[in-house]
């Protein structure tokens, strides 16, 4: 029991830091960014080189790897999403092309093989026959600090009432001077670094390698399906749902079965409920 | 002569190929209110976007000694041309205090940002009572107060109103058109979209009638209650 609650949490925690990104950009920008894995493999890999191949000490590889994935969102963004905005298909095609780019470039640099990033903590912990590394209960802090931030940057500061305002009515936006590219580019920065983040805090205990940016993506996609595109609220509720459901089922049936839950969430609410759970409703 | 606040020349929008203004000319001097009236699809809407840089254009706009044509929409809002649009693009989820708020979200000048806001309660005292209510909770005339509100909320020079009184219950829309004489007469400029013909000629000083992206008549307020084809056709007698 006390198993399922822990890991699922953690795992919640992991899922909701990939989907808040994906879903903000889509409700702000409405941009489906499908290169968002690219975002959390980058973190991981940046973390990695930092660590492994120039000996940095993990803290301050930690926040490079995050600020570098943020300003490489902000470029793609202005270089990349802004000239094809006219075309929300050459948008989708230049996201697709990023997320293929990424894979290959990883896989020119360093190779196929798995890669290790250090952990911020090696310990174990340990109550009632539940064992738990230190690594994974931080994740699982950091995911709950993050969220907490982005709601209060979002609901407390003029930068989030724009954010809040373009996602509500771009042309209402327009007329109060809200300067749209630049706001894009802010949720952009945002949106990477959160995945950014989410690939360095689990690299030491995933797989870090060329194909990492894979299952992120296909977990974030599920997420906003079942919660409702663009909604935040929805993202975080559907990461629990989904968190938890995938831990119970890795437990009572088997982990090889996991993958599969996401899947079946996704098409159980496209039937039941194509807007998603809280479907429409805007960032938080 | 006056030099005009806003002065438009030979104003031409394109909408891929349709043509909605062609060459449209029309000025608006400081403090004044001007109407421009005119049917369904004439462009009205299209003009005010036209000067607000929603929609690209050629032709020459010029605002307080300076050319607006290739501003960005955002620095038009700085110059002082505050749009309250048709169908009012309220932030619905937001509440009523929000709105407002936003409407000041190029100001920096706390103090008399909160000064406005309490103007804006004075014009319109039911949104104070509001303040915490989603706006999309509102009735549509108190929207519409909130969407003029927000606008003022910018201390515009020039304000741009899109048919504020449509669709709206007759005692919100006289309460509405008691603000509007009220805001003119504390200065501010107001370029005033309207259907009903009859209440527009009653506050502004000057109009334009607008018919298939032309002007077609243009005159004192006074003038245009007495033209023949202006009776006919917008005040329907
Ligand atoms: N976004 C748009 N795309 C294409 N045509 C438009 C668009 N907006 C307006 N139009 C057309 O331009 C003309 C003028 O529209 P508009 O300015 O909204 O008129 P009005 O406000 O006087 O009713 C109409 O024929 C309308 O159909
Ligand atoms: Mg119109």
């Amino acid at each position: 029991m006390l198993n399922i609650l822990v890991y699922g949490a953690v795992t919640s925690a992991v899922y909701a830091m990939l989907a808040v990104g994906f879903t903000l950009i889509f409700g702000v920008a409405r941009v489906l960014n499908l290169a968002h894995g690219a975002f959390y493999g980058l973190g991981a890999y940046s973390c990695y080189l930092l660590t492994g191949r120039l000996g940095w000490p993990l803290l301050p590889a930690a926040l490079v790897a995050v600020l570098f994935v943020a300003a490489f969102g902000v470029a793609m963004e202005r270089f990349l999403v802004r000239p094809l905005r006219h075309s929300a298909l050459a948008v989708l095609m230049i996201t697709i092309a990023v997320g293929l780019l990424f894979e290959q470039a990883m896989y020119l640099l360093f190779g196929s093989e798995a890669r290790n990033v250090p952990a911020f903590s090696n310990a174990t912990w340990s109550y009632a026959g539940l064992d738990v590394s230190g690594q994974r209960l931080l994740t699982l802090g950091f995911g709950i600090v993050i969220i907490g931030l982005l709601w209060l940057f979002i609901n407390r500061t003029r930068l989030g009432s724009a954010i809040l305002a373009l996602s509500q009515d771009r042309e209402g936006a327009l007329y109060m001077g809200i300067p749209a590219d630049r706001i894009y580019a802010v949720v952009m920065a945002i949106s990477a670094a959160i995945a950014a983040a989410a690939g360095v805090l689990t690299a030491p205990f995933l797989t870090v390698q060329p194909t990492m940016d894979l299952l992120p993506m296909i977990k974030a996609f599920s997420i906003v399906i079942v919660g409702g595109l663009g909604s935040i609220p929805g993202s975080i509720l559907a990461a629990l749902l989904l968190g938890y459901s995938e831990t119970i089922v890795a437990y009572a049936v088997s982990p090889a079965w996991t993958e599969i839950v996401s899947l079946v969430a996704v098409l159980l609410t496209l039937i039941l409920r194509p807007a998603g759970l809280l479907g429409k409703r805007a960032a938080f | 002569m006056r030099l005009a606040l806003l002065e438009v020349a030979d104003l031409v929008v394109h909408y891929g190929k349709a043509l909605a203004l062609d060459g449209v000319s029309l000025s608006v001097a400081a403090g004044e209110l001007v109407a421009v009236l005119g049917p369904n699809g004439a462009g009205k809407s299209t003009l005010l976007k036209a000067i607000s840089r929603a929609v690209p254009s050629a032709g020459h706009i010029v605002f307080d000694g300076r050319p607006l044509d290739d501003m960005a929409p955002h620095l038009v809002v700085a110059a002082g041309i505050c749009h309250c649009p048709e169908g009012r693009h309220l932030f619905a989820e937001l509440t009523v205090r929000k709105n407002l708020e936003l409407g000041a979200y190029l100001r920096r000048d706390k103090a008399a940002i909160a000064r406005d806001l309490e103007h804006v309660h004075a014009l319109f005292p039911v949104l104070r009572a509001r303040g915490a209510q989603q706006a999309a909770t509102l009735s549509g005339g108190e929207q519409q107060m909130v969407a003029i509100g927000r606008a003022l909320m910018g201390r515009p020079k020039l304000l741009l109103l899109d048919e504020p009184s449509v669709g709206i219950a007759h005692r919100l829309k006289i309460a509405i058109f008691a603000a509007i004489r009220q805001i003119r007469e504390a200065g501010t400029a107001i370029l005033l979209v309207e259907q009903d013909a009859r209440s527009a000629l009653g506050v502004a000083s000057r109009a334009y009638l607008l018919e298939h992206g032309q002007i077609v008549r243009e005159g004192l307020s006074e003038a245009f209650i007495r033209d023949d084809r202006v009776r006919r056709v917008y005040l329907g007698v």
